[in-house]
């Protein structure tokens, strides 16, 4: 039987707009779910998908890319690298699993709600595969992961994370509950496939999947580099959208859901991708900072992507600027401190030789982040380990929810942006975080931060622990048992036999 | 147990802590649970020529070290800051 070429029949068999009989198009699409923005629907159904694939040529073309990431997983099953890999790495694959494994799987139905939702044909026909493709990045998460278990029980929070109140969890769910699943169809899609599908992921993935290779563990870069395959194709479900949103006099509101979501994004990845960068891979093994990469990598190709579109840079641009020099060192300092609330074994990456390229990279580290470092170091050395773990709450934002942070050290500054609403008051570690919140404040006013709950008597401070589901034997641990600070004693040795 | 939370950054720290207090703690007081928690953890020890201080974020005066936390009208997570002053210029308010 002779096939039709796929461009013969594509458009007519994804165009699916029917007319209902039985129900009403509002009851079918309220816009609540739909399009709060009420688009007219034939400016929508002009979406033409940039990337047009049938589903024979998906499966065909995903099955090979399961094939080529299990395959190289099966071959390195027994090389031992995650026995010989250094803390630092083991702390990154660790944290990965746990915090990213449960986002793939949420964004099945964040998919699926474009599915449903999306009133253009061609929309709904990226979103479906978007499903598909996030079904398969949970899966291969949850195979390696599986496969790491008995290595380590760490890996376990790739299955458990989200079934608790960990507060590394909370403020991810916070995050993508707003982006991804709490918006109408069009506004998620802006918010997850533009601003943090193309700006984020898709990058991270990249420097990610590339400091993996570094470091010899090839299985985890190939998973990274198959994912990232999936995520630049549906990415790409936003920019049509955002071009239909700026043709019919949308612009000021598409490009708030961009701004509000960009930050929201920076801030997790910077707490948890910057961190990794500059502390987590070993030395030798990185490829630039975490600040270049950012440069590089995001804000420069994020702005030329938005001024392509006729959009603008996010208004908090300056702060976003300074807030790559230093919101992820101070994260660093806190993740460290408290790490038993973490289910990875976090290190530190402060040793003598990492100070130095951390001062080159960021000058005027050693005054700042260093000074809280050399506490930390003094104790350690002098064997009050009890010291190193601070026996009082952090504070957390109540946007972003990680620590609130500043600049420590000589250069002191930290800021608490508070905001008194319906009898409460809310902090936040930036104008940005509280600049969001005064968007829409029934939108975030109910949530209760760990602190919150603590501070409201719902968790007693003594149960903190039990409250965020963390067992005795899961609690974090220092991933190279203080062996780090041995370089400061044979730097000490050396300098006092030099004479220098 | 002391259950009054009070928002604390002390000076030189990387983020703010959650202190417990209670609302007859006076400012002193504030500043002996923030030093007995903080101080040698997250920031260097307190010299005995340092004397511990609160004042309210951009204030430039400390609050008085008498003051209890009911008194200053705190409500729960106050955001305070807690720094150091010389034991010298403590003498000049008569409350080294
Ligand atoms: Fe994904
Ligand atoms: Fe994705």
């Amino acid at each position: 039987m002779a096939l039709l070429n796929s461009e013969d029949w594509y458009d007519i068999a994804r165009d699916t707009n029917w007319t209902p009989r039985y129900v009403s198009e509002q009851a079918l699409f309220p816009k609540e779910l739909s399009d709060v923005l009420e688009m007219p629907l034939e400016l929508l159904e002009t979406f033409d998908e940039p990337y047009k694939v049938t589903y024979r040529d998906y499966v065909k073309t995903q099955r090979e890319k399961d094939v080529g990431a299990y395959s190289v997983k099966a071959a390195l099953a027994r090389s031992q690298m995650y026995e010989n890999a250094s803390p630092g790495w083991k702390a990154l694959l660790q944290m990965h699993f746990g915090a990213v494994s449960f986002l793939e799987y949420h964004s099945v139905s964040a998919f699926a709600r474009m599915t449903r939702f999306g009133r253009a044909p061609g929309m709904r026909n990226m979103a479906t595969f978007g499903s598909l493709d996030e079904m398969r990045h949970a899966q291969v998460h949850l195979y390696f992961a599986y496969e790491y278990l008995a290595k380590s029980r760490t890996f376990d929070w790739a299955q458990k994370a989200p079934r608790t109140d960990n507060w590394v969890i909370i403020s991810e769910r916070h995050t993508f509950d707003d982006l991804e699943h709490t918006r109408d169809a069009i506004s998620a899609a802006i918010m997850t496939n533009f601003a943090f599908e193309t700006a984020f992921t898709n990058l991270q993935f990249i420097a990610l999947s590339a400091d993996a290779a570094n470091c010899g563990d090839f299985s985890f870069s190939t998973m990274l580099q198959s994912i990232q395959s999936d995520e630049a194709r549906h990415a790409q479900i936003g920019e049509p959208l955002l071009k239909m949103m700026i043709d019919s006099g949308r612009k000021a509101e598409a490009q708030k859901l961009i701004d509000i979501s960009f930050w929201r994004c920076w801030k997790q990845f910077s707490a948890l991708s910057g961190t990794c960068m500059d502390y987590y891979t070993p030395l030798d093994k990185r490829e630039g900072s975490f600040k270049e990469f950012m440069n590089e990598w995001i804000l420069d190709q994020f702005v030329a992507k938005l001024e392509d579109m006729g959009m603008e840079k996010p208004w908090y641009w300056d702060l976003l600027l300074e807030d790559i020099e230093v919101f992820h060192h101070a994260q660093q300092l806190g993740i460290y401190l408290y790490r038993p609330t973490e289910w990875w074994h976090p290190i530190a990456g402060t040793n003598p030789a990492e100070r130095a390229w951390l001062e080159e990279k960021y000058p005027g580290w050693n005054d700042t982040f260093g000074q809280v470092w050399d506490v930390i170091i003094e104790n350690i050395r002098a064997g009050r380990l009890d010291s190193t773990i601070p026996k009082t709450l952090p504070m957390l934002c109540n946007m972003h929810g990680l620590e609130l942070t500043g600049v420590p050290g000589r250069k002191w500054n930290l800021k608490d942006h508070t905001l008194d609403y319906q009898g409460r008051r809310y902090h936040f570690q930036s104008v940005v975080d509280k600049w969001i919140f005064e968007q829409e404040p029934e939108r975030y006013a109910g949530h209760l931060s760990l602190i919150d709950r603590v501070a409201q008597g719902i968790v007693a401070p003594d149960g903190v622990m039990e409250h965020m589901n963390m067992a005795p034997e899961e609690y974090g641990i220092e991933g190279t048992n203080y062996a780090w600070v041995e370089a400061y004693d044979d730097a000490l040795t050396t300098r006092r036999a030099t004479g220098t | 147990m002391s259950n009054f939370p009070v928002v604390c950054g002390f000076e030189g720290d990387y983020g703010f802590k959650v202190l417990m207090v209670d609302r007859s703690s006076t400012m002193d007081d504030v500043c002996a649970v923030a030093a007995d928690l903080l101080a040698g953890v997250v920031v260097r020890p307190v010299a005995p020529t340092e004397r511990l201080r609160v004042r309210l974020p951009d204030a430039t005066e400390p609050l008085p070290p008498t003051l209890t936390v009911a008194e200053a009208g705190f409500i729960e997570l106050e955001t305070i800051e807690i720094y150091r002053e010389p034991r010298v210029l403590a003498a000049v308010r008569n409350d080294a």
